[in-house]
C-alpha cells in the first residue's frame, strides 16, 4: 500500500515535470481578459500597449505586450517568442526594483495561466520553436570567477563599468526611446529576474530584447562567448554582490564609535572600513511639490565616528555618473540639463526627549531642522558646502557653514560617491544647530541627487527618519555594580542560613 | 499526582512568559519590547502570589519547600546549587539592565485615530459626522455610471497611490519599505472595511500632517492630497479602494 502511494506520487511528479508543448493550452484567454481588465490595465493599458494611466509615472515603464518583445525569456536570441513559462514566471514572481508585483499570492495558478494565454494574443505570439541551450553549467570556483573577470572586463565593462556598478560611458536607450541604465551587479536584489547563475547565463545568451543588452551567443557577433565562457562570466557577476549595500529592515541606527585622537576626514581613509555600515532605502520624493518618479539610485550607506570634540559622518552611494554642470562628458550622458550630484543629511535642531520629532519633510514651525548639504560644484570649481535651517518644504534659510565648523569633502571613485561631513559636537549657536550628546538616539534622514538623471531641487531621492547614536564608552560601573548586587544576595543568603541554624539549635 | 504548589506557581509564570513571547513574535510578527514585558511579568508574578497565598494553608504550602531548603540538612546539595545560582542570576539581570542598548527606541502609535468633528479643505468646512460620498448613491441608482466612476478612481490610484499602497492594494508598493510607519494594507479587513468613507476622505485630504499627535504625524509619508487632487478625485479613489478589495464602507445606515 505504502509502496503504491509512493509510486503514484512519483508518477504525478514526473507528469508535472515533463515539458508540455504548450502551457497556454491550459489557459483560458477569455478568463484571462477578465483578470487583465481588473488587475493589469492600470499600467499595461486596455489594449496591452503599456499605456495605462500609471505608465508615465512608473520606473521602469510597463511592458508593451503588442510589441511581442519580452525582456526576460529563455528562448534563443533569434527566436522572438518567449516560452509560456517565462511569462508565467514574471507574473508569478514579479520583478524586483520595479512596480511589477508578484501575483502568486493573489491569483491562482490557473488564473495566471489564463493571463498568459490572453497576453500572447496582443502580439499574436506563436509558440517558440527553439529552447535556450544551457549546455553544462560550470560550477563556481576561484578559477572560473577569475576567467569570468577577464572576459567581463573585455566584453561587459563598456556599459557595466570595470567594477560592475554600471558606470556609464554612453547614453543607453531602449527601442521605445526610454532611458535605460546598465544593471549595478553589486546589488543583486535589484535584478529583474534573479542572480542565480542560470538567470545571468540566460540574459547573456539571449540578450535583453528591446534594449541595448546584446546576445553573447550570437555567432555573427564579434563579442560572442562560448557556453563555458558565459558560465564563467555569470559566476563572476554573482561574486560581485556587496552585502553592505543591502537594506535590512531591522537596521535603523547609524552607530558612531568613539575614538581617541583625530577623526578620519578623507573619504578614502581606510579607517572607515572598520566602522559598522548602515544602509537605508532611498525612495524618490513623491510627497511634496514638485514630485519625482524616475530615480536612478535606491540605497545609501552611512558610517560615523566621534571623539571628544567632533563628529565625522561618511555617506556612500552608487551613482553611475559623476555630474558637474559644465562638464562636457557629463552632458553627453545626461538626461537633459546636467545638475550637480549632491547629498544632504537632516537633523532636528533639538534632540527630542519624547517620541515627538520634526515632520520628516524638512520639519515644521515648532520643530526646525538642520540640513548639512554637499554638492560637487561646477566643473573645474570647488565643491560646495551649505548649512541650512528649515521649518517645512521650501522654507529654508542658508547659514554660515564655516562659522558652525561644518566641513565636507566628496570623492567619486568607479561608480561610488563617498562624502565626509564633519562638525564639532557642539557649536556657538545652540538655538540653531544640533548639539550632539553621547548615548542619545538622534533622528537623521538622508537625501541624494543624481545630476545626470534630471535630479534637482525637490526632484531627488530621500529616506525617512532613522537614528544616529554616539555609542557611549562603557564605563567600569557596568561590571562593578552587578558584582556588588551578587555579593549582597550572597550576604543575605548567609544571614538567612545562620538564623535558621540558630533557630534550630535553640 | 498533585504538583507541589510552588512548582505550580513557577510553571504558571513561565507559561505566561512564553505565551507573551509567542503572541508577539508569531502572532503580531514583532518582538515584544523588553520594558513592556518586564511590566507585564511584574503583574503576572504579583497576581500568581496573591492567588497561591490566599489562605494561610496555601501560603504555608508555598513557603514550605523554601523553608525546607534552608533548614533541612538532607537538602544540602540542592541548597548549595540554588544559593550559587540566585546571586549569579541577580548579577546578570543587573548587568543586562545597565548595559547600554544600541537598539532603536520603540515608537508606538495609533493607526486609526479618532477623527476631528470637522475639517477644512477646498475652501469649505466639512462636518465629518454627516459627510457622505456623493457618488455612493450611483451604486444602486445607475450601476453603469458607478462603474465608470470606479474606473476614474482607479486611474487616480495608479497615478498617485500605488508607489506605497501597492499595485494589489496590499500596502507593498515599490517604495513601501522606505517608510515608517508602513503604508496601510487595504486588503486587510481590519482597515478600510472598519472605516466610514468620511474617515478616508479626511485621511486622504489632510495626509500625514493632518494626523493628531498620538498617530505620529511627523513620521507619516502620506502626502496632503488636497494639494494635488480635486474633491471629486478623492471621492472617486475611495470608491475604487472599496470596489477593488470587495469591501464595503462602514455606514450608519447599516446599523
Amino acid at each position: 500500500m505504502k509502496m503504491r502511494t509512493k509510486l503514484v506520487s512519483m508518477l504525478s511528479i514526473a507528469v508535472f515535470a515533463a515539458p508540455l508543448t504548450s502551457y497556454s493550452a491550459q489557459g483560458n484567454a477569455e478568463n484571462g481578459k477578465k483578470i487583465y481588465d481588473k488587475r493589469c490595465v492600470w499600467c499595461h493599458g486596455e489594449e496591452g500597449a503599456g499605456d495605462g494611466p500609471a505608465a508615465e509615472r512608473v520606473n521602469p515603464a510597463p511592458r508593451d505586450f503588442t510589441s511581442g518583445m519580452y525582456k526576460i525569456k529563455t528562448t534563443p536570441f533569434d527566436e522572438v517568442s518567449p516560452k509560456d513559462e517565462d511569462i508565467f514566471r514574471m507574473i508569478s514572481d514579479g520583478m524586483p526594483d520595479s512596480s511589477m508585483p508578484p501575483w502568486k499570492d493573489m491569483l491562482s495558478e490557473q488564473e495566471r495561466w489564463d493571463l498568459v494565454a490572453y497576453l500572447k494574443k496582443f502580439a499574436g505570439l506563436e509558440n517558440p520553436k527553439k529552447e535556450l541551450d544551457f549546455s553544462k553549467q560550470v560550477k563556481t570556483s576561484a578559477e572560473s570567477i577569475e576567467r569570468g573577470k577577464k572576459l567581463f572586463l573585455d566584453r561587459c565593462a563598456e556599459c557595466h563599468g570595470e567594477t560592475g556598478k554600471g558606470v556609464s560611458i554612453k547614453k543607453l536607450k531602449d527601442d521605445l526611446g526610454f532611458r535605460t541604465w546598465p544593471r549595478n551587479f553589486t546589488k543583486p536584489w535589484t535584478f529583474r529576474a534573479s542572480n542565480d547563475p542560470k538567470d545571468i547565463f540566460a540574459r547573456m545568451s539571449v540578450g535583453i530584447p528591446g534594449t541595448q543588452m546584446p546576445s553573447f551567443a550570437d555567432p555573427s557577433s564579434k563579442k560572442k562567448l562560448s557556453d563555458e565562457e558565459r558560465w564563467d562570466v555569470a559566476n563572476y557577476v554573482v561574486s560581485l554582490a556587496d552585502s553592505t549595500k543591502e537594506v535590512r529592515a531591522e537596521n535603523t541606527v547609524v552607530k558612531a564609535s568613539r575614538i581617541e585622537g583625530e577623526l578620519p576626514s578623507e573619504p578614502g581613509d581606510p579607517k572607515w572600513m572598520e566602522a559598522e555600515p548602515s544602509t537605508f532605502l532611498l525612495v524618490p520624493q513623491i510627497i511634496g511639490q514638485e514630485r519625482f518618479f524616475t530615480p536612478s539610485n535606491n540605497s545609501i550607506t552611512s558610517r560615523a565616528y566621534y571623539n571628544d570634540k567632533d563628529i565625522s559622518i561618511l555617506i556612500e552611494w552608487d551613482d553611475r555618473t559623476a555630474s558637474a554642470p559644465g562638464d562636457p562628458k557629463a552632458a553627453e550622458i545626461a538626461e537633459g540639463e546636467v545638475s550637480a550630484d549632491a547629498v544632504a543629511v537632516q537633523f532636528p535642531v533639538t534632540i527630542p526627549l519624547e517620541m515627538e520629532k520634526p515632520y520628516f519633510g524638512h520639519g515644521d514651525a515648532a520643530w526646525p531642522i538642520n540640513i548639512w548639504y554637499w554638492n560637487t560644484g561646477e566643473a573645474g570649481a570647488s565643491q560646495v558646502t551649505k548649512l541650512l535651517n528649515a521649518t517645512g518644504f521650501a522654507k529654508k534659510d542658508e547659514r554660515d557653514a564655516a562659522k558652525a565648523g561644518l566641513v565636507t569633502k566628496g570623492v567619486y571613485d568607479k561608480g561610488t560617491w563617498r562624502v565626509v561631513m564633519k562638525r564639532p559636537l557642539v557649536t556657538g549657536e545652540k538655538d540653531k544647530d544640533i548639539q550632539f550628546v553621547e548615548g542619545r538616539f538622534t533622528p537623521i534622514a538622508f537625501a541624494a541627487w543624481d545630476g545626470t538623471n534630471g535630479e534637482k531641487g525637490s526632484k531627488h531621492t530621500m529616506t525617512t527618519w532613522y537614528w544616529i547614536l554616539l555609542k557611549p564608552k562603557v564605563g567600569m560601573s557596568v561590571y562593578f555594580i552587578p558584582l556588588i548586587v551578587a555579593g549582597l544576595v550572597v550576604g543575605a543568603e548567609l544571614l538567612w542560613l545562620a538564623s535558621a541554624r540558630k533557630k534550630k539549635s535553640s | 499526582m498533585k504538583l507541589p504548589k510552588l512548582l505550580q506557581a513557577v510553571l504558571v509564570v513561565v507559561a505566561v512568559y512564553i505565551a507573551f513571547k509567542l503572541v508577539f513574535s508569531v502572532g503580531l510578527q514583532q518582538p515584544i519590547p523588553s520594558s513592556l514585558l518586564t511590566m507585564y511579568m511584574f503583574f503576572v508574578v504579583v497576581a500568581t502570589l496573591l492567588v497561591t497565598t490566599a489562605t494561610e494553608e496555601s501560603a504555608k504550602e508555598m513557603s514550605g519547600p523554601i523553608k525546607a531548603l534552608v533548614e533541612d540538612p538532607s537538602k544540602k546539595t540542592i541548597r548549595n546549587i540554588v544559593f550559587v545560582l540566585v546571586p549569579l542570576l541577580a548579577g546578570w539581570m543587573t548587568y543586562s539592565n545597565l548595559r547600554p542598548s544600541f537598539e532603536a527606541p520603540v515608537e508606538l502609535r495609533t493607526i486609526h485615530p479618532a477623527p476631528p468633528g470637522s475639517m477644512k479643505a477646498f475652501g469649505k468646512s466639512y462636518d465629518l459626522a454627516k459627510l457622505e460620498n456623493p457618488f455612493r448613491k450611483y451604486q444602486k441608482e445607475d450601476p453603469e455610471k458607478f462603474k465608470a466612476l470606479v474606473k476614474e478612481g482607479g486611474a487616480v490610484y495608479y497615478k498617485n497611490c500605488h508607489y506605497c499602497h501597492g499595485d494589489k492594494l496590499d500596502g507593498q508598493g515599490q517604495y513601501a519599505q522606505g517608510f515608517n510607519p508602513l503604508p496601510l494594507n487595504f486588503q486587510d479587513i481590519g482597515t478600510i472595511a472598519q472605516l466610514q468613507e468620511s474617515f478616508l476622505f479626511w485621511r486622504i485630504a489632510t495626509g500625514g500632517p493632518g494626523l493628531p499627535k498620538e498617530a505620529t504625524p511627523w513620521l507619516s509619508a502620506m502626502p496632503v492630497w488636497k494639494d494635488f487632487l480635486t474633491e471629486d478625485e478623492i471621492w472617486k479613489v475611495i470608491l475604487f479602494l472599496y470596489d477593488y478589495t470587495g469591501q464595503a464602507p462602514r455606514s450608519w445606515a447599516a446599523h
